[in-house]
């Protein structure tokens, strides 16, 4: 019985095994895994019985030449239509072509004035040629698309396509399989992440009819504090309920006749965007709100949060908002609370209502519901292609499940493995195991390869060569930076980014190329005087010890923000970075179309000069004047925190009760941290050791001091635009060739991090314009700089098309403007370091933010992959770097 | 025996009712990333969550969830780590990975494992019982991701006697995908040699003290037939739950080791499942290696009758 039992345990211990790991009928795994796909030339994707390595054991083929490249997530899915991470849209980064394309310039492609390879030229790829405006001709053929009466041009453009495009399988690209890669991006069932891309109305060229097409059939309540339809064109139906009437014109016409609510649980743009009239009235009470009737207005909100607008409702809202002078509201802000029910309709016809058609078999027509014109038609309307599918394969990769009563769910297994894999690049995936590694190959069906455009002139022999000299791509999955480091040693890598351990050592290795980053990152100051004095009045804060008002005197934050070396701190914190002094960083590119960045005007260079009290005169030149500029003034900062410190006494926030003329209170600032990590701490020691050094003999003399927070997650930047934590290191970035728009961030409350204490809307800047001053508030100059607004005069000032020179000019004073706040004090401009292998070489060693250094379509080899393996074997097996 | 089987059974059943309907919900109830509030990639995000009936409540949500996998063994899909593909196929699709490393680790393990602790045992007090434990100690000490790194720094980067990496594919039982795992099945097994050699080394000294031995030398036994008969089976009682929970092991990857060695297995996918909040994969995972160590707990207990006959269920008076 007991030998019985113990035979039969072991067979079922090893059978289980045995199952495990046999193969798996089920279609969605990899070809890898079923061992259907033939072995790859590299022979890198592993089937059953290769026995061909790929790494480790390198073997190579002589006249191939592969990347090896590593990753420490890879993707699971790169479905165009539905990627959320740059990690998993790595793949299409080989797979897809753009309909127009960035190269340097060279000597096939002459920038006036730029030597070869410093700078880009946009050429037609998956286009047989550049772009042709036809907004006339469409807004005469096509009213439906509503292009405005009396416009001409910038509105619709056709786009010749080639007639070899193909896919991967040789299947034929037409500007209908564009429309078809559009109508499945945009149904509605699919719900694809992407679809927002076409229709959001911030980015630069957003598809006629492509919101309306996406969302027909749901229902939404629109947030009136951002539609701002006044409190007079609301009036009651005929059930009491406010509607929309036909006051309202414009782009909110579509809401005449819908609903309104009152959004008492529900985040609001008014409420700061997360937080909703609940949250604030249950954290303050009586203190801001009037609360007689606020439980009757809360009682009466349903599931979602709502109460419907009535007359009686509207009374009880303006109860609670506008009673309190501490809450500081009238009736006429109570628009801000409404909310418009609005359903799209449902039933549309994607051909009468979404501006993007085929025209012919190869002509494809794109119409935008902005004015776009120059570079923006190229980079934000017409160069991505992530809308292309191939319909067919598409189709059969959806998979139908049931959702939330009955309804149908799709999800899709498209671009998730070699059998669904789909390419119109110059590469294609041959090789995929979930999780492990991703192999590609040429595309031999890519028109590229045969077109005789992709050559560029080696700006050093002179010589033609072809572009993508790589023939196979290796990802691999690494985790662990000292096995990437030691892979890379052994030949096995062909990049490795340098961590802040590797940088004593091979910084500055010959291999090692810096390339540097667009965001700064500057120390967020808490401005906001209400919270701080409520986190004063806590019963356990005790305020003969410690103070935290001092910190939102101007004086306080000016000193603050010339109390520290920036090329130190950056040395002893972050050695990967470099000083950030501007709001905007070094690799802002304002003129796209010559690649002129921002920072090298002189207007930007006058703003620093300006900020951090350098006076140009004193130097040579405005450069010189700039390149003196470390952010630390001693002796400044000494001056300050005295004015600070006798401001502090006037305004009552400190007391100097012994006389010594030193602080009473020790100032604490709050460091918010989301996980409490050896370089946080490193930079909160360092900026208090500072901060001791340079109050030494001020009244403040160790009377500073930043504490650490609770480690708080995501939560961080709530915590700092709340107040409750005191200062952080962030940023923004994006809109590389765009930093006009980037300027909203500052003052669009959803996004500014001071947004509770500094208000744009109220902050005049005066700016000389052509002689002229004007004045405006901050939130009118960034909007005109992005386009046009109408100033406190009446008059529009519209800048958004304006000559470059004003614009930046205008740009420069607002980055000045909003450094004047010392909200934001810039500490780092991000970079990175990474060595290239001496398998590999670049065309360049310029940086460009564009192009980077060309990427895998300059990638030079020095070997090919037997030699290569002969050169590792002829040194030992581990390179020197 | 019998009904203490079903009772166990029975028991096991309703714990693993209970443990699935904890995480169900555990998972539902983290709080959701912060999403920019007008960006409208968040409203498609929303939509979709409704419609997935994420929105719903949780005992509604449960009852879906039980309906799909017991009518149609239907675990969902993943909405965040591997979008679009079946939680079930993905999980299939890592999991020989994991088995393959875990089994050739404690194929050689147990056996080495055991002898250095019988040998310790025999050789007690000696240089060679001194040295194996000495060793045994240090290995306890030092977690295992050490030995991961020391084995890829020397034989695969010095030496260059292992790929850095496991290989890519699905030939398990190919020479190089054997020799690409050799590395992280090294540094799978110290740990858990030293951990039977510590646990068969104790044992067996305690029971070699032991009355009966000396009886059963007296009775005229060898010292070899005298261990082998009476005092192996003896001290087995508390190695063998230890084999079977090896075996149950093999399931389960080691998320570091897993990381390092860049076996694609299914050492990381809880954690992954929680830090990206994708349901399905987690309750999947969750489910699994639940039920596997209920039932591992269940057969460990039932298997101490049969090694040891003096072992029973003890009867209610």
């Amino acid at each position: 019985m007991k030998k019985t039992f113990a035979l039969l345990l072991a067979v079922v211990m090893v059978l289980s095994v045995l199952a495990g790991c046999g193969p798996q009928g089920n279609t969605e795994t990899t070809s890898g895994t079923q061992g259907t796909q033939a072995p790859t030339p590299s022979g890198t994707e592993g089937t059953e019985g290769t026995t061909e390595p790929t790494l480790g054991t390198l073997t190579g083929e002589a006249g191939h030449y592969t990347y090896y490249d590593y990753t420490a997530t890879l993707s699971a899915s790169w479905n165009p239509h539905t990627y959320q991470t740059t990690d998993q849209a790595y793949p299409l980064d080989y797979t897809s072509s753009g309909l127009y394309s960035f190269i340097f310039n060279d000597a096939n492609h002459p920038i006036e004035g730029k030597d070869p390879f410093t700078g880009y030229v946009i050429v037609p790829e998956m286009a047989a040629e550049m772009a042709v405006d036809v907004t006339e001709q469409v807004r005469a053929e096509h009213p439906e698309f509503g292009i405005p009466e009396g416009e001409t041009e910038g509105y619709a453009y056709s786009v010749k396509l080639r007639e070899d495009l193909t896919f991967d399988d040789g299947t034929p690209i037409t500007a209908q399989t564009f429309v078809e890669g559009m109508k499945r991006l945009l149904d509605p069932r699919f719900q694809n992440y992407r679809a927002a891309d076409v229709y959001d109305s911030s980015n630069t060229a957003p598809i006629v009819g492509s919101e309306d097409y996406f969302k027909q059939g749901h229902q939404y309540y629109e947030d009136n504090g951002s539609l701002k339809i006044p409190m007079d064109a609301l009036a009651p139906g005929e059930d009491g309920q406010y509607v929309v009437t036909d006051a309202v014109t414009g782009a909110n016409a579509m809401y005449q006749g819908c609903k309104v609510y009152i959004a008492v649980d529900v985040p609001i743009t008014w409420t700061g965007g997360e937080d909703t009239l609940a949250d604030y009235v249950e954290a303050y009470g009586d203190a801001y709100f009037g609360m007689d009737n606020w439980d009757t207005l809360l009682g009466l909100a349903d599931e979602d949060g709502v109460v419907p607008c009535t007359e009686e409702n509207l009374a009880l809202l303006s109860s609670v908002t506008t009673t309190n002078p501490n809450w500081g509201e009238t009736d006429a802000d109570l628009f801000n609370y409404l909310l418009i029910d609005y359903t799209y309709p449902d039933g549309v016809d994607y051909d009468a209502t979404v501006g993007y058609y085929a025209a012919s078999d190869y002509e494809l027509v794109s119409v935008f519901t902005k004015y776009v014109v120059g570079f923006d038609v190229y980079y934000g309307g017409l160069q991505d292609t992530l809308v292309l599918v191939d319909p067919a394969k598409y189709d059969a990769c959806l998979v139908e499940s049931t959702g939330a009563d009955g309804n149908t769910i799709y999800s899709s297994t498209y671009n998730t493995n070699v059998d669904t894999a789909v390419s119109y690049g110059p590469y294609k995936v041959d090789g995929y195991q979930t999780d492990k590694s991703i192999h590609f190959t040429k595309n031999e069906n890519w028109y590229g390869w045969k077109d005789g455009n992709h050559t560029y002139v080696d700006p050093e022999d002179g010589q033609t060569y072809d572009m993508y000299q790589t023939t196979d791509i290796d990802c691999q999955v690494v985790t662990e930076a000292a096995t990437r480091l030691n892979m890379f040693l052994a030949g096995q890598l062909s990049a490795y980014g340098l961590t802040s351990d590797d940088f004593e050592q091979y910084r500055n290795s010959e291999y090692t190329y810096a390339s540097p980053g667009s965001t700064i990152f500057f120390f967020i100051l808490n401005g906001y005087l209400d919270t701080l004095q409520e986190r004063e009045a806590a019963a356990d804060f005790d305020q003969t010890t410690t103070d935290l008002e001092t910190m939102t005197l101007k004086n306080f934050r000016k000193a603050f923000a010339v109390s520290f070396d920036k090329n130190l701190f950056i040395a002893t914190t972050s050695p990967s970075y470099t000083p950030g002094f501007g709001i905007l960083g070094d690799t802002y590119i304002y003129d796209p179309d010559t690649s002129a960045f921002y920072r090298d005007t002189d207007a930007a260079k006058q703003v620093l000069c300006d900020f951090y009290s350098v006076d140009p005169a004193d130097y040579a030149s405005l450069d010189e004047a700039v390149d003196s500029i470390t952010g630390y003034d001693p002796v400044a900062a000494k001056e300050l925190y005295a004015q600070a410190f006798q401001d502090a006494l006037d305004a009552g926030y400190i007391t100097d009760n012994d006389g010594d003329g030193v602080s009473d209170q020790t100032v604490t600032l709050t460091y918010s941290i989301s996980t409490s990590t050896d370089i946080q701490t490193k930079r909160i020691n360092y900026l208090n050791e500072k901060l001791k050094e340079i109050t030494e003999g001020t009244p403040f003399d160790g009377k500073i001091v930043i504490v650490e927070s609770a480690p708080c997650g995501d939560e961080w930047s709530n915590n700092i635009r709340n107040g409750v934590h005191d200062v952080v290191l962030g940023g923004w970035n994006g809109s590389l060739l765009n930093p006009f728009s980037l300027m909203t961030a500052y003052v669009n409350p959803d996004n500014a991090y001071d947004a509770n204490w500094f208000k744009p809307d109220n902050y005049p800047v005066t700016i000389n314009i052509d002689g002229e001053d004007v004045t405006m508030s901050l939130s009118k100059w960034v909007a005109a700089i992005n386009g046009g607004v109408e100033d406190d005069n009446g008059v529009i000032r519209s800048y958004g098309n304006d000559d470059l020179d004003t614009r930046v000019y205008i740009l420069a004073q607002i980055e000045g403007a909003i450094l004047q706040t010392y909200d934001y004090i810039p500490m780092i401009n991000d970079g990175s370091y990474a060595m290239l292998s001496q398998k590999h070489y670049y065309v360049t060693d310029e940086y460009n933010p564009v192009l980077a250094r060309g990427g895998i379509t300059y990638m030079k080899y020095n070997y090919d992959d037997a030699e290569w393996v002969d050169y590792i074997a002829s040194q030992g097996g581990v390179l020197q770097y | 025996m019998l009904k203490y089987t079903l009772q166990r059974v029975l028991y096991m059943i309703m714990v693993f009712f209970i443990i699935t309907l904890m995480c169900f919900v555990l998972i539902r109830m983290l709080p959701q990333p912060i999403l920019p509030p007008n960006d409208p990639h968040t409203e498609v995000l929303e939509m979709r969550r409704e419609a997935l009936g994420y929105n719903e409540p949780y005992l509604v949500q449960f009852a879906r969830f039980l309906e799909g996998v017991f009518t149609k063994f239907d675990w969902g899909y993943s909405e965040k780590l591997y979008f679009g593909r079946g939680v079930w196929s993905v999980f299939l699709e890592k999991l020989p990975a994991t088995i393959i490393v875990n089994l050739y680790s404690i194929l050689w393990t147990i056996p080495v494992g055991i002898a250095l602790g019988v040998l310790a045992a025999l050789k007690k007090n000696t240089w060679v019982d001194y040295f194996i434990s000495t060793i045994t100690m240090v290995v306890i000490s030092v977690p295992s991701f050490v030995y991961a790194f020391l084995i890829q720094y020397i034989f695969c980067f010095k030496l260059r006697w292992f790929p850095f990496l496991m290989k890519s594919g699905t030939d398990w039982f190919s020479w190089d995908m054997f020799v690409s795992m050799i590395p992280a099945v090294l540094s799978l097994s110290f740990g858990v040699i030293a951990g039977f050699t510590r646990t068969t080394r104790a044992e067996l000294t305690e029971v070699l003290t032991s009355e009966f031995m000396l009886l059963a030398r007296t009775k005229g036994l060898t010292k070899a037939q005298a261990t082998v008969r009476h005092a192996l089976r003896n001290c087995f009682v508390v190695v063998v739950p230890g084999i079977f929970g090896e075996f149950i092991g093999i399931l389960g990857g080691s998320l570091i080791i897993e990381g390092i060695f860049a076996i694609p297995g299914v050492g990381g996918l809880t954690l992954n499942a929680i830090n990206g909040l994708d349901y399905n994969i987690f309750m999947l995972s969750t489910v699994f290696y639940t039920a596997i160590g209920l039932a591992a707990g269940l057969v460990v207990d039932i298997s101490y009758g049969f090694i040891d006959p003096r072992i029973r269920v003890g009867s209610k008076k």
